[in-house]
């Protein structure tokens, strides 16, 4: 069996008297999309910091690519590539100029600054300096400056957040090139359907402590309610909106009803999504 | 720390200096304006001691002396008026008025009364040097010769028709400026990046927080040295002893990179770091001031990293001296600036966790 690319043992870190991080544990494939979810405070940006050496659990153990994280930062980070939540990019240096900075940082002798920058979709950008583009531009940088090392494991915190459904787009799919590539890739999010979308497992974080963790199919089979939904028009002229259960013995009978008794307008079927199912192991949702 | 590094962080910080208009800027200008200021300054120094004088008339023994005398300028007037216009005018600093029957006077025993009119600036402990003075005039006007004999041994350099210029005296000075000012840029260019988060960026590559200070280290203080060099270099002062004097600049620019650590980890933006780089300038520019004022040195302005800086260029810029008189001031100010150097390091450290 091939060694995860991450193991994370009982990480644990406070804020002085606050516990950001209670004893959580996981592992992640080689070449797995694996998603950190959970929402804002839960412990996500702690979790990463310590899983890239910017930070040293106050107890636990960690490697990646098999290599202790909190005795060797520096050949973990040789081989990492890190997109930050919030952007940090030299903005009165150049595109091009920031993806060669970081690539002689981490010893790339021949980079191609133009092929990267195609790559997130900023193709004739490069020469133009940081200050002048717009967010969704900035956080495709981010994700470029990332690559320039061809990391072996990806770390993204939130990195589509408030982007533009094009960036956005851009991202996810540069995402999946990673995975295709072979590297892992470990994304931090709030946003469910984002997460469903790309990753292989999830795991939920609430509180410092993970409460699930599966791939988003289990998750929705284990916790999930399939519905129909139903908009039917009243006497008085007005839509009313009906739902039903789907997986309960009754459910045809009550269906049939519905179709045979009332005007059906519309009607279709939905799975629970990741976040009503966060919803329901948590007790809250994610804006919270 | 690969050389690949290295360079790479010395490039992106020399843009960042560059791309802060107000720092480049200030970086041209003070320059250009330091070596300007330099040239205007005098190159040299009055030594002759100016007076006006009314005297109706004057012995030959004492016209001869008078006119003999390089060192004296004296400007006769006919009435005490226009002595005192004079000296309003700001053309003399000091006039005796003789009474008109002054050799009436002597000649009779009498106490001939004489006017001393004085500048408003000139400075209490030369009233009474003057009040000697006309005594003096008095044994001439009666053609006698002083009581006493008085012998001058001057201790060191005799500085006799060799007195500092005020433009030398003040270089010195102008170099802590320019030192200071690129201290100022990388304060604020270290402050901006850690406001910015880019350090959490570039510490998250193989870079260490070690290679980062080196690099940053190496910048600050290639840069100012640079800066100071030129400077020297302009002003001439590089012709005499430039091996010391470069080391000096070396280890001054190493100071202040110190201080432009300690300013960083404080400041957390452009008026911040102005803030607190005004203080550390004014501190670091006090040594020079006992230049400017001589006698104004105290025993506390050792203490004063730049103290060690200052004395060393102000010796071997105006009395030649060399490595035996000055290496110890070299010492000390190395010393000082592998203090801040680590001070500031370990203080800056802490904002970048």
């Amino acid at each position: 069996m091939p060694i995860p690319s991450i193991i994370a043992e009982k990480l644990v870190y406070r804020y002085g008297s606050l516990l950001a991080v209670d004893q959580i544990s996981f592992q992640v494939a080689s070449g797995e999309i694996f998603g950190f979810l959970g929402p804002n405070g839960a412990g996500k940006s702690t979790t990463v910091k310590m899983l890239t050496g910017q930070l040293l659990p106050q107890s636990g153990q960690m490697t990646i690519l098999g290599i202790d994280v909190a005795r060797h930062p520096k050949r973990v980070q040789a081989r990492i590539g890190v997109c930050f939540e919030l952007t940090n990019l030299y903005e009165t240096m150049s595109g091009a100029e920031n993806l060669h900075l970081f690539a002689r940082l981490f010893g790339v002798r021949s980079f191609d600054a133009d092929a990267l920058l195609r790559r997130v979709g900023l193709d004739g950008r490069g020469k133009d300096k940081v200050e002048g583009y717009s967010k969704g531009m900035k956080q495709r940088l981010m994700v470029a400056r990332a690559l320039v090392n061809q990391p072996d494991v990806l770390f993204l915190d939130e990195p589509t957040e408030g982007l533009d459904p094009t960036s956005a787009q851009a991202i996810r799919n540069v995402i999946r090139e990673e995975q295709a590539r072979g590297a892992t890739v470990f994304l931090t999010t709030h946003d469910m359907h984002e997460a469903d979308m790309l990753c292989d497992r999830v795991a939920f974080l609430d509180r410092g402590t993970i409460v699930a963790l599966d791939t988003p199919h289990t998750l929705k089979q284990q916790y999930g309610e399939r519905m129909v939904y139903v908009e039917v028009l009243a006497p008085d002229g007005s839509l009313q909106r009906r739902e039903i259960m789907l997986d309960r013995a009754d459910t045809p009978a009550e269906v049939a009803a519905l179709l045979q008794g009332e005007q059906v307008v519309t009607l279709h079927s939905a799975e629970a999504t990741l976040e009503d199912i966060f919803i329901r192991i948590t007790g809250r949702g994610l804006a919270s | 720390m690969t050389t690949m590094m290295l360079t790479a962080l010395i490039a992106k910080d020399f843009k960042g200096y560059f791309a802060n208009r107000f720092f480049a800027l200030v970086t041209v200008l003070s320059l250009v304006a330091f070596t300007g200021l330099y040239f205007l300054l005098p190159k040299t120094v009055d030594e002759t001691l100016a007076l006006g004088l009314v005297l109706a008339e004057a012995p030959p023994a004492l016209e001869a002396e008078l006119s003999n005398a390089d060192e004296v300028r004296i400007a006769r007037f006919a009435t005490s008026e226009e002595l005192q216009a004079a000296i309003l005018a700001g053309d003399l600093p000091v006039g005796f008025v003789f009474p008109d029957d002054l050799a009436a006077q002597l000649q009779a025993g009498t106490q001939p009364q004489v006017t001393l009119f004085l500048a408003p600036d000139v400075p209490p402990e030369f009233v009474s040097i003057y009040e000697v003075a006309v005594q003096e005039f008095v044994f001439l006007i009666l053609g006698q010769e002083l009581p006493i004999e008085v012998t001058e041994t001057v201790l060191g350099p005799d500085m006799a028709g060799a007195q500092i210029a005020p433009r030398q005296r003040m270089l010195p000075l102008l170099v802590v400026f320019v030192l200071m000012v690129e201290s100022l840029g990388l304060a604020s260019l270290i402050a901006s990046e850690v406001e910015a988060g880019t350090i959490r960026a570039l510490l998250v590559t193989p870079l260490t927080m070690r290679g980062l200070f080196f690099a940053k280290g190496i910048f600050g203080s290639l840069f100012a040295f640079a800066q100071a060099a030129l400077l020297l270099l302009l002003t001439g002062g590089l012709a005499a002893q430039p091996l010391l004097n470069l080391l000096a600049l070396l280890a001054g620019a190493a100071m202040v990179t110190g201080v432009a650590f300690l300013i960083a980890s404080v400041g957390r933006d452009l008026m911040s770091v102005m803030g607190w780089g005004i203080l550390a300038m004014l501190l670091l520019a006090l040594p020079t001031l006992s230049l400017l004022i001589p006698g104004l040195a105290s025993n506390w302005m050792r203490l004063i990293p730049s103290h060690y800086l200052v004395d060393t260029l102000f010796r071997t810029l105006n009395f030649q001296a060399g490595w035996r008189e000055v290496g110890v001031n070299l010492l000390v100010l190395l010393a000082y600036a592998a203090v801040l150097m680590t001070l500031g390091t370990m203080t800056l450290q802490r904002r970048f966790r």
